[in-house]
């Protein structure tokens, strides 16, 4: 028996030797460390006049440092609106008393309720926070992130950007696979949500969250980014209030709404966006001084 | 705690333990708590009905050997077969017959009112039912005495590492081997790691890799044909690494407590006919219906007509048993109708192989069957994975559209995956084509293996758990855990 225990040692020691840097290269990988800013402002934080909410169009839309305002984005990639609330809940005690809350809508607001990757959530969130939370499952993230599948091949795919289809690179066919690709993903992710009554969930969210910052003196913008005309024509106005409008429009809310969606300062020029729905530093910078001048007229700075 | 976790491989670690240092005398208590604890962690609201059955099969098997007469030992085995097909019935049938009998009383405008009941399928029912039925048949037949201890009996009832998903054993089989003292053996354990590593390569590294893959156009709503090719062809690939994997953990699993379960599966998907891949895929499952259902119903007939009506019923019953659904009705009646028409036609087919000279060419001609009969098993999948009879049908037209085998579709259609996910696929898929390559060539991949050098050795071993650790997906339940 001792020769077995020994082949095993020497086995595990060696898959351990190999496993040690795959688990540096995932934890050093953007993919993984996608919540960095808020771990950065949770150590050492300060008060902000300004917090955005929501998913990957807000996490790449706004920029507010020329403006001279002190933000924190709490948006991250797929967020679900109930991840929005609970990070608002956990970092507002920051926000400046006439500090302003920016609510970013996108088709996927009402349709995304399953958090795919809650593991980025463990160091920027109470634990009780997390639903389902997982002793085991929380430390195999905090210290053994390479025995994830998807966080190594989201580092290998964030190292080596190019390695795709030609028809999935971001610009291909001027961008229009990649709207259609989106365009299916949210219709398939909507047919679930209604089926599963998700949309009303989220819509009574956004309501609790609006209602939060109410109580709470908060000032509240809903926004909607910027996107590039090839998307803009997968989501047109019959689409848009069959996954969006209709719903927002139920609440009958008295908080200003600015919609940048259709923009044509940014409809037509790729140079703003990393893709079609994504807005990349120089459309980030624009677009942020834009909604500060207008938060200004309405009178929030 | 399902097999693919953390924590079952801990709470494997410590039973294996707890195995060997305690007496012989006292591991049924060790297994039988072991098992009904991994059971309550899958499936808690359910052991009573597992200890239920237990008892239930556990009493009628003595009272069926109690009884004087053949004709009496009938009557016990058959009400006590009615009892547990009842149960198998009301939790996984009641949902089906009612929606039928529903939708057949508003095509003739009948007065039906029974609604939709809410019934969760107990966890491993079809499987444990299974092998209760063999037992009272066994018992019936004189093949089996009723076991008197009860605590093996119940630990055959619920062996954990074959209860979610077989193999289904018999219990002349598997009986025995609990009563004999397991010594620690070195061969034991090694085979058994191997073999639980091999299981978890095969479900993390293709099975849940292609499970979303395959998910993503069957659950579309308008898939092209090119797309519905290459997913039900990616999902016979996912099914067999899926359920072979579980039965490679239960069988490394039983192996490292010094039992020997049943093997499966061998390499199904080389099969030459349906017959012989019926041989090769579940073949306990298969070994069960030839002995509880094709042979009792083939006593006494001689035509060829009523044989082959009796293979159809039986694969009529094979589908009913795999899901309650019309479309597994449909799989296994297709099924049955290739077995029969695969036998009715076989002396013309070897005439044509003749005529066109194609068993000249010994290889070329057993390919074409392997390939013949893999597209065959691949188009009775579309109604195994599709949701529904008219998806099905939908699909299995797609499937036999002559544009959907367009080789540009087909490759278009790869652009499912990443590429990168393709790439990582792909390496994987060549290592088990390889495993099973070597496995044609030797009795055992593992024994040749074990003649290599040792770096080559540790080299595969290294590979394995590293692949396993870091590309392993999971998340996905076993599919045929479903059942």
């Amino acid at each position: 028996m001792g020769r077995l225990f020994i082949k095993l040692i020497i086995i595990m020691t060696m898959a351990l030797l190999l496993f040690i840097p795959v688990n540096s290269f995932v934890k050093q990988s953007r993919s993984y460390n996608i919540n960095d800013d808020i771990l950065t402002f949770k150590k050492n934080p300060y008060p902000v006049d300004i917090i955005n909410l929501g998913a990957s169009h807000s996490m790449y839309g706004y920029y507010f440092k020329p403006t001279g305002l002190s933000h924190l984005d709490l948006a991250l990639p797929a967020q679900t609106i109930q991840y929005d609330f609970k990070l608002l809940k956990e970092y507002d005690q920051y926000l400046k008393p006439d500090g302003v809350v920016i609510v970013s809508i996108s088709q996927m607001t009402f349709v995304n309720v399953e958090t795919e990757d809650a593991g980025r959530y463990y160091e920027i969130l109470d634990r009780t926070q997390i639903e389902p939370f997982n002793l085991l499952d929380y430390y195999r993230y905090l210290h053994l992130p390479g025995t994830n599948s998807e966080s190594f091949t989201s580092a290998l795919s964030s190292k080596w950007k190019n390695f795709k289809w030609t028809s999935h690179q971001s610009w291909a066919n001027d961008g229009k696979n990649y709207a259609e690709r989106k365009s299916e993903y949210v219709e398939e992710q909507y047919r679930k949500a209604t089926e599963k009554n998700y949309v009303e969930q989220n819509v009574r969210q956004l309501k609790e969250i609006l209602d939060y910052c109410k109580e709470k003196g908060y000032q509240v913008i809903l926004t909607m980014e910027p996107v590039h005309q090839t998307y803009q024509e997968h989501f047109d106005e019959d689409v848009m209030n069959r996954l969006v409008f209709q719903y927002l429009n139920s609440l009958e809310l008295d908080v200003p709404f600015l919609n940048y969606m259709n923009d044509q300062r940014f409809a037509d020029n790729k140079d703003y966006f990393l893709d079609s729905d994504h807005l990349n530093s120089a459309g980030r910078k624009k677009y942020s001084w834009i909604v500060y001048e207008e938060l200004k007229k309405l009178g929030y700075f | 705690m399902t097999f693919i976790s953390i924590e079952f491989l801990i709470f494997f670690t410590v039973i294996v333990f707890a195995y060997y240092l305690i007496p012989h005398r006292w591991r049924w208590v060790l297994l039988l708590a072991a098992s009904y604890s991994f059971y309550a962690s899958l499936s808690s609201y359910f052991v009573l009905l597992l200890l239920l059955s237990t008892a239930f099969s556990y009493s009628t098997g003595i009272m069926i050997e109690k009884q004087e007469t053949k004709e009496q030992k009938k009557k016990v085995m058959l009400a006590g077969i009615c009892v547990l097909l009842f149960f198998l019935g009301w939790f996984k049938y009641f949902n089906f017959v009612n929606d039928s009998i529903r939708a057949i009383s508003a095509y003739m405008d009948w007065n039906y009112a029974i609604p939709y009941q809410e019934i969760v399928l107990p966890l491993a029912i079809s499987f444990y039912t299974f092998q209760a039925v063999s037992y009272l048949v066994d018992i019936y037949r004189g093949k089996q005495k009723a076991e008197r201890h009860y605590g093996y009996f119940s630990i055959y009832f619920a062996f954990f590492p074959q209860l979610v998903a077989g193999p289904i054993e018999r219990a002349k089989k598997l009986l025995p081997q609990f009563k004999v003292e397991q010594t620690l053996k070195y061969e034991n354990l090694s085979y058994g790691m191997k073999r639980i590593a091999w299981g978890f390569f095969k479900k993390t590294l293709i099975a849940d890799r292609l499970a979303p893959i395959v998910a993503s156009v069957y659950d579309s709503p308008d898939p092209t044909g090119s797309q519905i090719v290459l997913a039900t062809v990616l999902f016979s690939i996912q099914l067999y690494a899926d359920f072979s994997a579980l039965s490679d953990i239960a069988i490394g699993c039983a192996r490292m407590l010094g039992i020997k379960l049943t093997e499966n599966f061998k390499q199904p998907h080389l099969a030459v006919s349906i017959a012989d891949f019926w041989s090769r895929w579940h073949i306990t499952l298969s070994a069960w219906l030839r002995d509880y259902i094709f042979v009792p119903l083939c006593k006494g007939r001689k035509k060829r007509s009523e044989i082959y009506l009796v293979i159809i019923i039986t694969f009529l019953i094979s589908g009913i048993w795999h899901g309650a659904a019309w479309s597994f009705v449909l799989w296994g009646l297709i099924h049955g109708f290739y077995r029969v028409f695969g036998d009715h036609t076989k002396h013309v087919r070897g005439k044509m192989a003749t005529f066109t000279q194609l068993d000249r060419s010994p290889t070329l001609h057993k390919w074409m069957k392997i390939a013949t009969t893999f597209l065959l098993v691949c188009f009775s999948r579309v109604f195994f994975r599709s949701d529904s009879v008219t998806a099905a049908f939908e699909n299995a037209q797609l499937f036999l559209t002559p544009s959907s085998w367009r080789p540009s579709g087909i490759i278009e259609a790869f652009e499912l995956f990443s590429l990168l996910d393709l790439v990582i696929f792909t390496f994987f898929f060549v290592i088990v084509q390889l495993f099973h390559y070597i496995e044609r060539k030797n009795a055992s991949t593992w024994n040749w293996l074990s003649q290599r050098p040792a770096f080559a050795r540790y080299a595969v071993y290294v590979l394995l758990i590293v692949s396993i650790l870091v590309f392993g997906a999971s998340g996905q339940g076993f599919v045929y855990g479903g059942f």
